[in-house]
């Protein structure tokens, strides 16, 4: 048993911000974890300038728009992204929610149009890429079906990065060997960049999620994932962000939120669904 | 019936008061329950499909989504559960028992509810559950 | 088949199609389907000139995916005339709608501080309960000070219980005295003496 360091919270301190937190976001933190967030919001008090907890706390809840508390989610959560990152999610998309997308379309003989599925925010790409490798491998339809992955960001520099589509081993080291020698050029200094054919088939877009304006240019998404980002959203941005997401996608459409993230915290216009592998949210169908 | 603690009733506390909830929380605990929390209507729905409770504990005014909205969902095909929920609430408007019964609710209680009574209550609705 | 790319690839500003105006939005606002409504209400984010004409919905709409999207674009303007129009409903027997209202409200820390002394000086002690909820997440540096009050002067013990429950995340030591004094106000009620019980080991620096 650990005891706190020297400029941790005390245990009233810990509790309050444990449940100030739980109320944002839902996320319980243990006591288990108790040096872990001890260290994580002092670094935050830090960065802040403020001299104390209770002067940094008291500012965090009046800040209306985001900075301190995106700062102290940074902290609290990890934000590494790399291939199959969360691939259960994967999974339930596969032999769950492709089916039902499917047979809501009328089948393989009656689908019109493409599957469409929407990586947001894509980040340096590697959740678009990991959409396209696992449906290349393993959706038993792949040939039959045409299939348009989308991936979008509100920052150009990722987009970039991901556009050029080049990943170290760090990145890749849960993507099995052979799917490497099969979707990827070594290029040389420990790095690999994804084949020719499927950048070109990944449309990468610049947006910010909270704008409405510009998401209409997203519609009649089967499948769209928003995973670790709405977490960072005031109240009413978050919920503008999901009322854009839903317009986005297609009636009986999925979304996918990251797995410490839940709609309860932020609106119920999704209804939640439960899979083996999880929660998903399902725009309506409309019919009643 | 037994008095296994593996078969102890589960029961789902939903209310946007944190106050509230430990308050809930501690009677039914105290007096056997297993015992779980939801802080809005849409995270009760949340739970309710991930594990199968043998009651609901919910409040009427809370945000994202309301008593009655979420007793509704529970009683649809979303969750489709068809375990006992007393409602309870701050308000005593006339027609809102009603409304409680028309959502799905077994028990409408006004706040506060003495301790007594809502453990009553808990043991009676599950016991009814066990013996069906 | 497979992996194929949208066939005319465009930036998404080209692809949009041209975005309706706040005239014909305002109409849409009206549409039978529910869906057009939702979409009109989010699309006159930032549109002052239809605030009138959304706030009269808000009495009105009667599918709450629609009410949200309402709610949400008012709220941003977090303005007088819509904290205004906005705190009747607070009293409304829909309970889906007071809840949606209060949470509306809670976002908008500028303009509310306007309603607050109507609302405090409601006669009905639900609005006042529902008035506490509005306290405990409005980002207003007064907010605490306001539930103090609440907690010491309001006659009613659930609106006094709401309060408490609405003050204890932010209470500090010199909030004590104030818990006493409200259990000594209602000694009957078992709920709001396990409440403050509960809560003063942490606030006089115990455990």
């Amino acid at each position: 048993m650990t005891s706190p360091p020297a400029t941790g919270l005390s245990d009233a301190d810990f509790t309050r911000f444990c449940e100030y937190f739980y109320k944002r976001t839902g996320i319980h933190f243990t006591p288990g974890k108790r040096y872990f967030v001890d260290k994580r919001v002092d670094t935050c008090i830090r960065n802040s300038g403020y001299d104390t907890f209770a002067s940094w706390f008291a500012a965090l809840r009046m800040a209306d728009k985001g900075e301190m508390l995106q700062d102290l989610i940074n902290q609290l959560t990890v934000n590494e992204t790399y291939f199959l990152r969360e691939d259960y999610q994967f999974d339930a998309m596969l032999s769950n929610v492709l089916p039902a997308v499917l047979k809501a379309r009328g089948g393989l003989g009656r689908i019109v149009g493409p599957v469409k599925i929407l990586s947001l925010p894509c980040s340096t790409g590697e959740e678009p890429y990991s959409i396209a490798l696992r449906m290349l491998e393993e959706w038993e339809h792949i040939e039959q079906v045409d299939v348009e992955i989308h991936g979008a960001d509100i920052d150009s520099d990722v987009l970039a990065k991901a556009a050029h589509a080049s990943y170290g081993e760090r990145s890749l080291q849960r993507v099995p060997k052979a799917w490497v020698n099969k979707y990827f050029v070594d290029v040389g200094a420990g790095r690999y960049q994804v084949d020719e054919g499927i950048r070109s088939a990944v449309t990468l877009h610049r947006v910010n999620v909270c704008d409405t304006a510009a998401m209409r240019a997203f519609r009649d998404f089967d499948v769209v994932f928003c995973r670790n980002v709405l977490i960072y959203f005031d109240e009413l941005s978050s919920r503008r962000a999901a009322e854009n997401l839903y317009s986005s996608l297609r009636p009986g459409g999925y979304l996918f939120l990251g797995h410490s993230e839940s709609m309860s915290r932020i609106s119920p216009i999704f209804t939640p669904s439960r899979l083996p592998e999880g929660i998903v949210y399902q725009r309506p169908t409309g019919a009643k | 019936m037994t008095s296994d603690t593996a078969t102890r009733a589960r029961v789902l506390v939903v209310d946007d008061a944190a106050t509230v909830r430990l308050y809930h929380t501690s009677l039914l605990s105290d007096a056997g329950f297993e015992v779980e929390e939801a802080v809005n209507g849409l995270e009760a729905v949340e739970a309710a499909l991930s594990t199968e409770f043998d009651l609901f504990i919910v409040d009427v005014n809370m945000p994202k989504m309301d008593g009655y909205t979420c007793v509704e969902t529970l009683r649809s095909e979303t969750v489709g559960s068809a375990a006992p929920v007393v409602m309870i609430s701050t308000e005593d408007r006339p027609g809102d028992a009603d409304r409680a019964y028309q959502a799905g609710a077994n028990l409408y209680l006004v706040k506060p509810a003495t301790g007594d009574r809502l453990v009553r209550l808990a043991r009676m609705l599950t016991a009814a559950e066990v013996a069906t | 088949m497979g992996l194929v790319r949208k066939q005319a690839p465009q930036q998404p500003e080209e692809a949009l199609p041209v975005k309706p105006s706040p005239e014909t939005l305002l109409t849409r606002l009206h549409d039978h389907d529910a869906d057009c409504r939702r979409e009109a209400a989010l699309g006159l984010v930032g549109v002052a000139e239809a605030i009138p004409a959304l706030l009269a919905r808000v009495g009105t709409e009667e599918d709450p995916r629609v009410l949200e999207s309402i709610l949400i674009t008012l709220a941003a303007h977090d303005s007088e005339d819509v904290a205004g129009g906005l705190a009747v409903h607070l009293a409304s027997d829909e309970a889906g709608l007071r809840t949606a209202v209060a949470a509306a409200l809670a976002t908008m820390p500028r303009s509310v501080p306007s309603v607050l002394p109507s609302l405090l000086a409601a006669p009905d002690h639900d609005v006042r309960v529902m008035t506490a909820m509005i306290l405990a997440d409005l980002p207003h540096p007064d907010a605490h000070a306001w539930l103090a009050r609440m907690i010491s002067e309001d006659p009613h013990p659930n609106v006094v219980t709401g309060a408490i429950d609405a003050l204890l995340p932010s209470a500090t030591e010199d909030d004590v005295q104030l818990l006493r004094d409200a259990v000594e106000r209602f000694p009957d009620d078992p709920f709001l003496r396990f409440t403050v019980n509960a809560a003063l080991p942490r606030l006089t620096g115990g455990s």
